[in-house]
């Protein structure tokens, strides 16, 4: 009798409360969660290249810009240029990264 | 279903509309557009994060690991979004399954609750639900008395009932038995209990 009622009392707190919390995720965890994703899909394929990014409508940061107008070919342009960029280092491991350019994603982790 | 038909049917276009970003999000990822992977990890990170803390509290040292395995296992099984739910009921869905697993985890080890983490107090049940209604404070005395039990009483409990996991089940992905899930949960719904009463006489 006890444990119903415990088991009772238990069932109306979990229905009164929602135990959600409403916390914005770390700029520098989403840096980090990126980089461990695009990491991965590098590691089991190839990336998409720079230049087709660029034609789906996605703004490209400076360095990504250089390398698609190089001469270079499409396996370069797939590389994963963000892995020696220092933007992600700091991104990854600051919460308010002193990076500031357009089309780089870790900037725009500190936005969003 | 064509947008079209649902239009005629009376069916909201919003949903379809949800549900085509969804699909282009996910054919994106799939592309490897890392463009796309950022805009998954800005849409999905803050949602994931919250759920994950909520269910971890207040051991949030590892929060983070978590939301890292979550991210990479929704890539890992991205093929098999099917788009018959939103995407983000298809991400939760595996962040649940990854907070499942952890508590089997903590809850698989042999039982130890350390005499420190017991509150030796024992006052006598005072006050009931009903003398409780204010909402707000419902919900900062549950957080409160949850975050002062063992780990164990207070994964179970939040297992059992907010993630709302029968005791069978329970002891199915934990390895226990049945009776020693019915155990534990009898011994942590008394000990909360009882420090909910303390909250409330004190």
């Amino acid at each position: 009798m006890t444990n119903l009622r415990d088991d009772e009392f238990m069932e109306r707190i979990a229905d009164a409360v929602e135990l959600s919390e409403s916390a914005l995720a770390p700029a520098d965890l989403k840096a980090r969660l990126y980089s461990a994703l695009v990491r991965q899909q590098s590691r089991t394929g190839r990336l998409m290249s720079l230049g087709e990014t660029h034609a789906h409508g996605h703004q490209l940061c400076v360095f990504e810009q250089l390398v698609r107008i190089a001469p270079v070919g499409e396996t370069m342009k797939s590389l994963n240029i963000c892995r020696v960029c220092h933007a992600r280092v700091l991104a990854e491991h600051m919460e308010n990264a002193p990076i500031f350019w357009s089309g780089c994603p870790y900037v725009e982790f500190k936005k969003s | 279903m064509h947008r079209l038909e649902q239009q005629a049917l009376g069916q909201p276009q919003t949903v379809s509309l949800q549900a085509d970003e969804d699909l282009v999000l996910v054919q994106a990822v799939l592309r490897r557009d890392r463009k796309a992977t950022a805009e998954f990890v800005s849409r999905y990170s803050g949602h994931i994060y919250s759920y994950v803390r909520s269910r971890l509290a207040p051991r949030y040292e590892q929060v983070e690991d978590l939301v890292q395995e979550i991210f990479l296992s929704a890539w890992k099984s991205l093929r098999r979004y099917r788009a018959s739910g939103s995407l983000h009921a298809w991400v939760m869905g595996i962040a649940r399954h990854k907070v499942e697993d952890y508590y089997r985890e903590r809850l698989r080890a042999p039982e130890s609750i350390e005499d420190s983490e017991l509150d030796p107090d024992t006052s006598t049940y005072v006050s009931t639900i009903h003398q409780v209604l204010e909402q707000d404070q419902v919900r900062k005395n549950t957080q409160r008395v949850l975050s002062a039990l063992p780990e164990p009483y207070r994964l179970a409990l939040i297992w059992r009932y907010w993630e709302k996991a029968s005791a069978r089940e329970m002891a199915i992905k934990t390895g226990k038995t049945e009776k020693a899930i019915e155990r534990l949960l009898a011994r942590a719904r008394a000990e909360f209990r009882e420090r909910w009463n303390h909250d409330q006489s004190s």
